[in-house]
Order: C-alpha cells, then structure tokens, then sequence
C-alpha cells in the first residue's frame, strides 16, 4: 500500500482517529509539526507531487459526473485504460469533477513531468489512442482545446490558448467551486492537498462564537435564493436554549436549468461536508442531514462516499480533531418533491411524512426538525462557510457588492454556445453571464428575453441585460437571483408558452396543502392554455394579474409566493406577445400549435417520406408529383415532421394565413 | 400579558394565544374554515390571513402571540383577495347543495354568504331534508339552478322555488342539477321554460340554454 | 439478480434500516426497488417495519413523484422536462413517443409491459438538451442527448430487436 497524505508519517505521530491531534490538518502539508524530521518532510513532498503527476509521472484524467457521463465519459475512461495498457504508457489513471464547462464534455486531462497540462475537448472513445500516443510519446500538445500552463517542453504549445487566456474562464472568479474538475471528488487525502479541512480546524480552534462572527463579518447570505444572512441564521440558532440541535445541507437542487449544486456536489464534496461540520459546530448541533434530490443520485453517492471518508479519518464522529466536539452526518436521498427545498417541508420529509411545508413562525431556528432548533443551509452557503474559515472573510469580501459579498455560481443554459455553470462575483451583469462567459446566443440570433431564477423567477427583455444580479436588484425588474439558474431565450421563443410552461411544472408541484397555489396556480394555467390556443380575451389578462396577486400574497410558502413571478413578468414587459395570441390569433414565435400550420414547399422536397412515416394521424400523402403535402383539416399541428425533415423544406406559418382554400 | 391589537382594538391575552382568538375575545370577526382546534392545525384555506402593520400576512388561526403586535383583520384589500381566494376553492367543489346534508351547517355555504361569493344554489337554504325534495315529489322547482339569498321563501312558505333570484352561471354546476333533473323524470325543456319567466331578459339565461341545449341533445344521442 | 415480484421478507429487505419513522420514505424505496413498483402489501410492510399506520405510509406513497403505484414498463424512457429541454422540444418527442408506442392519453405503459414513458424533472444536463433517459432492467440507463423523434424511434426499434432477439 503506498503511503498516502493522510497517514501518520513515524512512530512520532500521536495522531489516531481514537485520539486525535488538534493540528492534524496543518500537519498533513507543513508537518511534521510535533517532531523535526527531514524524512517526514519529503514523504510529504514526495506524495504531494505524486499526486499532481501520479505515481509514475504522468496522469490521465476523466472526468465522472453527471453531465460528463451523459456524454460518454465513462466509455472514454475505458478507452484510456485499454490505451495506457496497448500503448505501454506508464501514467496513472484517475477520476475528478467537473469543470462546469458543459460545452467541451467529454474531456480528458493530460499532465507529465516537464509537459503542459493539457485539456482535450469532446473526445471520444475513439479518438483516445490517438491523443494519448501524442501527448505521451511524442510529446505533442498540438490537438489540445486548452494548457493549463506553458513549459515550453512540448511540440505545438504554441498553438493551443492557455486556459487562463479564454474568455470563460479568465472572467470567472473561482473561489467556492475552485476545485471542481481539478481534485478526484472520491479522495479525502486531494481535498486536504488542495488546502480541505483547513477551515474546520480553524474553527475549532477559535470556538463558536468567534466563527459566527467570522461568518457575519464575511456577509455570506443565503445561496439558495431567499439570501438570509448565513451568520445571523447560525446565531439565532446557537441562543436556542432547546437541545439537541440539528444542522441540514439543503441539496435539493430542483429549478430546472440549475445544477450548480450538482457540480459542486459532485465534483467537491467534501467541501460541503466540511461546511456542515463547521455550521454543527457553531449552532451547537451533534447531527447534521444532507438532503439530495432524487433526480440526482450520483451527489448522494459522492456526499455519502465523502461521509465515510470523513468518519474515517475522524473528521467526523467523535472528538473531531481533539476539540470535544461530536458530529455526525447522514445524507437522505429524497423521494422526488419540489417543494422539499423549502426548509419547512424538507424537515417533513426528513421526518418520513409527506413534504408539506408549514406555517412560520415559529422558524425552524426556533422549531424545526423533531421540534428542535434546526438550521437549513443550501450546500453551496455551506461550501462558501469552509472556504471562509479557511481563507479568511475578508478575501471573500473583496469581490462583490456593497449590500452582497462575495461570489456565486450560475448556471446559464438554452440558447447559448457555451452552457456551463460559471462562479463570477455577486454584482456582475447578465449581460456579463449570457455573452461574455457563455458566448451569447448562436450565429444568427437574437437574445429575446432571459429567464433568471428558474420557476420561482421571472423573465426579463434583452434591454435590461445590463442590470446587475444581485438578491435585490433583480426584483425590480420582476426576476429573482433564485439559485442561480439562467436560461436564455432566442426570438423563437414564445412568453406566453414559457409561462406556462413554467405554471405546468408549478401548478404538478404544489404540495396542495393551501387553496391558493393548489387552485391557483391551476386556474392561471387554465387561463394561459386558453390564450395560446388563441381563445383568450383581454378580461382574461385581468383574470391573470388578480389571481397572480392573490396566489402569491396569500401563498403558505414560497413555492407558491413565488409560482406567478413568470406570469407577472412577462406580463409586464412582454404584454404585447399576450395581445398578439388574444387579439390577432397570432404566436409571433410560431411556437403555440392551435395558432400554427405547418406547409411542405414541394419544390424542393426530396420525396423521402419521412413526415409521412412519422405523422401521428396520418395527415401526410403523396402527391402525383411523387413529393409530399400535408392535409390541413387532418393535421394537429404536432410539428414531428418539421423535426424528422431531413432537408428542412416544412416550414412554419400562421394558421390563419391558410385560408379556406386549398393553397 | 401581552397586548394585541386587532383593527384598533385591543385585548390581553395569554401568551401563546392564535390572532383568532384574541380576535374573538376583541369581538373582531375573522372568517376561517380549515382550522379545527386539536385536529388539524389550520393555515391551509387562507381565508382567516390578517395582515401586519408591516404589510405581511399570517394565518390568524395558526399564529401565536408571545408579545405585544398589531394586526389589521378587515381592510378592503384583505376582503377582496379573500374573495377571490375563496372563489378559487369554491372552483373545485362541486355544489350539489340538492343531495348533501349538511345545508344550513355548511361552512363553505355560510362563508360564501360572508364573504359576498355568489354561485350557490337556493337547494343550500332549503328548510326540506333531500329526501323530501319537492323535485321527488313532482315538483318542478328551479332552486338547484337558481342563485342562493332568499332563505328559500317559497318554499318555505309551501310552494316551489321560481329563480327570482336568476340563475347559477357555472357550466359544471348547472350541467349537474340538470343531469338530476333528467333523472328525476323531469323534461330539460320544461325546466327551461319555467325559468324563462323571470330569467328571460337576463344575459345570464344564455349560460342556462346553452347547457341545456348540450343536455337535452346528450340525452337524445 | 433476485427475482422480481415474489413476497420479500422484510427482515431482508430492510436491513440496516433502524424501525423508525423517519426511514419510511426509505423503506418504500427498497420496496419499489423489489417489486419494481409499490403495491399494497409493499407500502404495508414498509408501514409496519418502520411503525407508522398504513394511511400515512399511503400518503407519503402518493406524495412523492419517485414512487410508483402501478407497474411501468421494462425500459422506463423518462424525458426530462427542465426549461432548456423543453425550449428544445421534449414536449414534442413526449408526444412523438406516445404516438410510436400507441399510448392512450392518461396510459404509461405499454400493454406488453415492454416500454413505460414518463415525463421526469430536470436532470440538470441542460448541456444535451434534449434529453433522454432509458432506464434498463439491469439498473443501468442509456443517455440521449440531443433527441429527436428519429433517434427515439431507433432507440426504441433497437430495444424490440433486443428483446426478440431474446425470448426467440
């Protein structure tokens, strides 16, 4: 077995998870601390640069999370394996996170002894022998999407930009997810390397109430949306008299188009485990839960794996690093509810009951979990809180707003060329997000509006892209900050559609415990169906704001306090969108069927029968002149064969443009 | 103890007492429906919110005073979007007043009244138990479709409802009391043409006809 | 791999698993793992294993999305429904698949047991929007990134081949 980091290094060591040393963590990179040992010294050394190049010198990396995976990279790990074993090249194969940059997955990264670390873009299985007997034998680089530095000791370095020199990510600010895709997430001993767990022995050093102050002096607030500020929470909770007290990781990442929580989760667990055990301490908490979303197993898995580790090495368990501080953690995979990221109804589930949120007061602070004080942190907060402790509040704070420090994590996706999830300070543009760090819209298209903030935000025009995003700033313009989520949408988008589709996932989602997200939300769905269907009446836009109004003032809890946000905001700036459906019967993004027909130009279709083969209703036959035409009394609009038409000859037109007769 | 005030009001009760009854003992009605003391623990209907100076809204059936706070229990923009949350949860009822027993202890019924909701039937202040349903008896009576108000007068008085009051509006609702009629053996025309007596210059008689128009040509294919 | 479908004892079932009820929503979820679905005496043992009545354990049974009370196919196509993937036209290969596979409106799962599709909440690969998940009777799934009705319909076509392939 080789000697890892996180061993003891001589017989000197007093250390044991039995009876541990309080400078554990310090020792593990400046030690040895307790005795005076060259030997200890360059153990330490040895194992550090074994593992930036691996054990022979050279390392492999592939990527293992959700989105990789998606995209083929547990093929291309096979791949390497077979590679490394043909081609004889001595290199160790190891797993990491995720960069975030969706848009290059899968990739590898390839670093040697006296070579540039080289990243590989949208690689195949195919493609590995090739780009391994390059870097590795002939010492080529030239293929590379990007290097990490330059040595000057590999062919055609010039030829490939450093990573620090690109766009997306010269303008993010890594701080929280800095080691997502660069550490192995299932290895304690890469997080402690990379400076893990200095924070929690920080703080266990200064006690309680001092690492509270650190917090509130660092102005971390909440960044799961509600933007509470994370010291103050903590400090409520410690004055609870009641006992015992319970801590949980809110992991239920649920708006659609936000993962940031899954990447970090996945790619850097233990950072959070590391926030919850400093978030335990604080409060004065024994236990803490991690609550995962069911849609998203693999975090559960890492976070789980992370948990064993911890308990392990006795970062976790009793008399965590000498301190007297017990804590123990136990990841719960959820059944699958939205309205479990509410704090109220994720202590139901937690409790085994059905995810009903509750009325506050009383704050779980006060009463939470089992009627005890409990704090809900978003795992991301929590990350932020270990990097704090051990970076120190101020250089958190020197990024950011007056009112908002620090950074956050967003996730911009839908029309754009570079869907990934980005870390940039609070206080940053949209504009900034959507076309500097996602490349815009693609060639050809327009930026129409873009919707921040998931189901509980709103959509705000292109015009407004330059406000900051911010918890506050965004309001005014009917969007939220949220979680993070941005999605970005081209002309061919339509806003009442978008709406609805965001009453659809809401209105499925609501718990049904108060009448009026229950029967609410499903009435102004109601409404917006009969406006896309072309039905909907000037009264009913009337009907949409009242029930807007009342849904969200009289809400139990955000969910539903926030569900009318799509509604109210495009609304607001997008009204005449509305009128086009109610007035003219007309979809302007040719997106909402009862106002759409679709024509096949048969002058230049190909004859290959395709549309015909794929309509639902068969209401597509061939013509005389062998091509083909749609029967427009028979056709529903579905539009599958505007998506299987391999020469792209249907086209789209108002159905009212059709007339009675037959064209 | 602490202070509360409701609507300027001001009452000491002990701690840990919900806004509604500090309410009641400040003689403040506040309309609630979901709440039942040791049963369930209210803040589902929304219809009993009362709003802080601060503008928020709380449950008054599940918030407990522990100090002393104001709360505002009737304002006209706290009436209406209780009507309005109170439409939405009489939406999904299916008012069929004419078979359900409870009638004069029906609360969605008394809150309707005290919330000014339109759209129950005059079967809900029938003094008849439904088994002694005029309609039973042979009686063509309108109330299942006309609008409740009336204490149900006529039949009170011996005779059969008229629809004085004009008629129920919701489709669903109207094509039930006229599927009731079908069953009853009464003709979907005959009760139409009791109705056009008083309803005949109404907009809202369209409603009706068209119904039953759908109803008597269901009942025909 | 255990048979499906045959009673399971509970002991083994819910090992490890302390008789408490907050691990009710665990316990159903070993349960769907045997059967493959809930039924009625899989949410009892699960009510009684963990000490609940049987109308909360149904409650909960019902509340969450993850849970199934009626059996679903043997490939479970889920289509994932976030923002993106929607703006890039899930909806319409939802629709496409439904129309493929003869699904009646309000109907999952196909007759011969073979295919159920659901619609699934964001999988957070906003990446590869559209996508598709296969879920496999071994527990693995097929990702389907970009999807279209012609790479859905191959996918299905290579499923039934599959499946001939093995019976016959």
């Amino acid at each position: 077995m080789t000697w890892t980091l996180l061993d003891r290094c001589c017989d000197r060591c007093t250390h044991s998870v039995e009876n541990p040393c309080k400078d554990y963590v310090e020792c593990r990179l400046n030690g040895p601390l307790c005795h005076e040992d060259e030997r200890c010294r360059e153990l330490r050394r040895r194992r550090l640069e074994e593992l930036a190049y691996g054990e022979k010198g050279a390392k492999i990396k592939v990527p293992m999370a959700s989105c990789t995976l998606a995209m083929g990279s547990e093929a291309v790990y096979n791949a390497v394996l077979e590679a490394v074993e043909k081609l004889g090249v001595e290199a160790t194969v190891t797993i990491s996170g995720c960069y975030g940059m969706d848009f290059i997955d899968p990739w590898v990264e390839f670093s040697a002894k006296g070579m540039p670390t080289a990243i590989y873009a949208r690689v195949r299985p195919a493609d590995v022998p090739k780009l391994i007997e390059s870097y590795f034998i002939k010492r080529d680089v030239s293929g590379a999407f990007a290097l990490k530095e330059r040595t000057g000791g590999a062919l055609g370095e010039e030829k490939v930009p450093l990573l620090s020199e690109l766009d997306f990510w010269r303008k993010q600010y890594k701080w929280v997810s800095r080691n997502c895709g660069v550490v192995n997430p299932e290895s304690l001993e890469e997080y402690v390397a990379s400076g893990g767990y200095r924070g929690l022995s920080k703080a266990l050093k200064v006690g309680p109430e001092r690492v509270i102050d650190e917090i509130q002096k660092s102005g971390l607030r909440g960044r799961g949306g509600a933007g509470f500020p994370t010291g103050l929470k903590w400090k409520l909770a410690r004055q609870q008299p009641a006992t015992p007290k319970y801590v949980i990781a809110n992991a239920d990442e649920g708006d659609p188009g936000a993962f940031m929580n899954r990447l970090l989760a996945e790619s850097d667990p233990f950072r959070i485990v590391e926030g919850l055990t400093i978030a335990g301490y604080a409060v004065g908490a024994s236990q803490g839960f991690i609550f995962v979303r069911a849609e998203k197993p693999m975090m559960a898995k890492r976070l789980r794996r992370a948990v064993e580790e911890a308990r392990k090495y006795g970062l976790l368990g009793r008399n965590i690093l000498g301190s007297g501080f017990d804590f123990d953690i136990e990841v719960i995979l959820s059944a699958g509810a939205f309205v479990c990221g509410e704090e109220t109804a994720m202590i139901a589930a937690i409790e085994g009951k059905r995810a009903w949120p509750r009325q506050r007061p009383p704050y779980p602070a006060e009463k939470g979990l089992w009627g005890k004080p409990t704090i809900v942190n978003n795992v991301e907060t929590l990350a932020h809180a270990a990097t704090i402790m051990a970076e120190g509040a101020e250089k958190f704070a020197a990024v950011g707003t007056e009112r908002t420090k620090g950074t956050k994590m967003f996730c911009v996706t839908g029309n754009v060329k570079r869907v990934g999830a980005y870390e940039v300070p609070i206080g940053v543009s949209v504009r900034y997000l959507v076309e500097e760090l996602a490349g815009g819209p693609p060639d050809g298209s327009k930026i129409k509006a873009v919707q921040i903030g998931g189901p509980s935000g709103g959509c705000i025009p292109a015009a407004l892209l330059d406000l900051p995003i911010d918890y506050e700033t965004l309001q005014g313009a009917g969007a939220i900050m949220g979680s993070g989520g941005i999605v970005v949408m081209t002309e061919d988008t339509c806003m009442v559609d978008a709406a609805k589709f965001f009453l659809t996932f809401t209105s499925a989602e609501s718990c049904g415990k108060c009448v009026p997200c229950r029967v609410g939300l499903r009435t102004m769905w109601n409404i917006l169906d009969k406006i896309t269907r072309g039905e909907g009446t000037e009264e009913d836009l009337h009907t949409l704001r009242q029930m807007a109004e009342t849904v969200r003032s009289f809400s139990l809890c955000a969910l539903g306090g926030t569900a009318p946000n799509p509604v109210l905001s495009t609304l607001r700036h997008f009204v005449d969108e509305y009128m086009a459906h109610i007035r003219d019967k007309v979809c302007p993004a040719m997106v909402c069927r009862a106002l759409i027909a679709y024509r096949i130009d048969e002058e230049r279709c190909i004859a290959c029968g395709q549309c015909a083969m794929n309509c639902p209703v068969s209401a597509i036959s061939r013509v005389e002149s062998g091509k083909y035409r749609i029967d427009k009394e028979k056709c529903i609009s579905c539009g599958i064969c505007f998506a299987v038409c391999p020469v792209k000859v249907i086209t789209k037109v108002p159905r009212g443009s059709l007339g009675g007769g037959h064209a | 103890m602490p202070k509360v005030k409701i609507d300027g009001r001001v009452v000491e009760v002990e701690p840990g007492t919900t806004v509604l009854a500090a309410a009641e003992k400040a003689g403040v009605r506040i309309p609630r429906l979901c709440v039942v003391p040791g049963l369930y623990e209210g803040s589902s209907c929304r219809v009993c919110l009362v709003k802080t100076p601060a503008g928020r809204l709380f449950p008054a059936c599940n918030y407990r005073v522990y100090r002393d706070e104001e709360f505002v229990a009737t304002s006209p923009d706290l009436w209406e979007m209780r009507r309005v949350n109170f439409e939405l949860l009489l939406a999904f009822h299916r008012i069929e007043c004419w078979q359900c027993e409870r009638k004069g202890a029906c609360s969605l019924v008394s809150l309707a009244k005290e919330l000014g909701v339109e759209g129950i039937p005059v079967c809900s202040e029938c003094p008849l138990p439904p088994s002694e349903c005029l309609l039973r008896r042979g009686i063509l009576c309108l109330g299942m479709i006309t609008l409740a108000g009336c204490e149900a007068e006529c039949v009170a008085g011996g005779g059969e409802c008229w629809g004085c009051r004009g008629p129920i509006t919701r489709a669903d609702v109207l094509e039930r009391a006229f599927k009731r009629y079908s069953e009853l053996g009464f003709d979907v025309t005959s009760v139409v043409s009791k109705a056009e007596i008083f309803w005949n210059s109404l907009d809202s008689f369209g409603v009706v006809k068209s119904v039953a128009g759908r109803a008597s040509g269901g009942g025909r294919g | 791999m255990e048979e499906k479908g045959a009673p399971p004892n509970p002991d083994e079932l819910f090992r490890g698993l302390q008789r408490a009820p907050h691990n009710l929503i665990e316990a159903l979820r070993r349960v769907q793992a045997h059967y493959g679905y809930l039924p009625l005496e899989g949410i009892k043992m699960a009510a009684d294993y963990v000490g609940v009545p049987l109308a909360q354990a149904y409650g909960v049974a019902t509340f969450y999305h993850q849970y199934s009370l009626e059996p679903l196919g043997k490939y479970r196509i889920l289509l994932c429904m976030g923002t993106a993937c929607h703006l890039a036209g899930n909806r319409l290969n939802a629709e496409f698949l439904r129309s493929l596979l003869g699904l009646k409106p309000g109907q999952k799962t196909t007759s011969d047991m073979l295919f159920s599709v659901e619609e699934a909440r964001c999988f957070g690969c906003c990446g590869l929007a559209p996508v598709v998940m296969i879920l496999k009777p071994d527990g693995t799934n097929e990702i389907i990134g970009r999807a279209n009705p012609r790479s859905l319909r191959a996918a299905v076509e290579r499923y039934r081949r599959l499946e001939r392939g093995g019976s016959g």
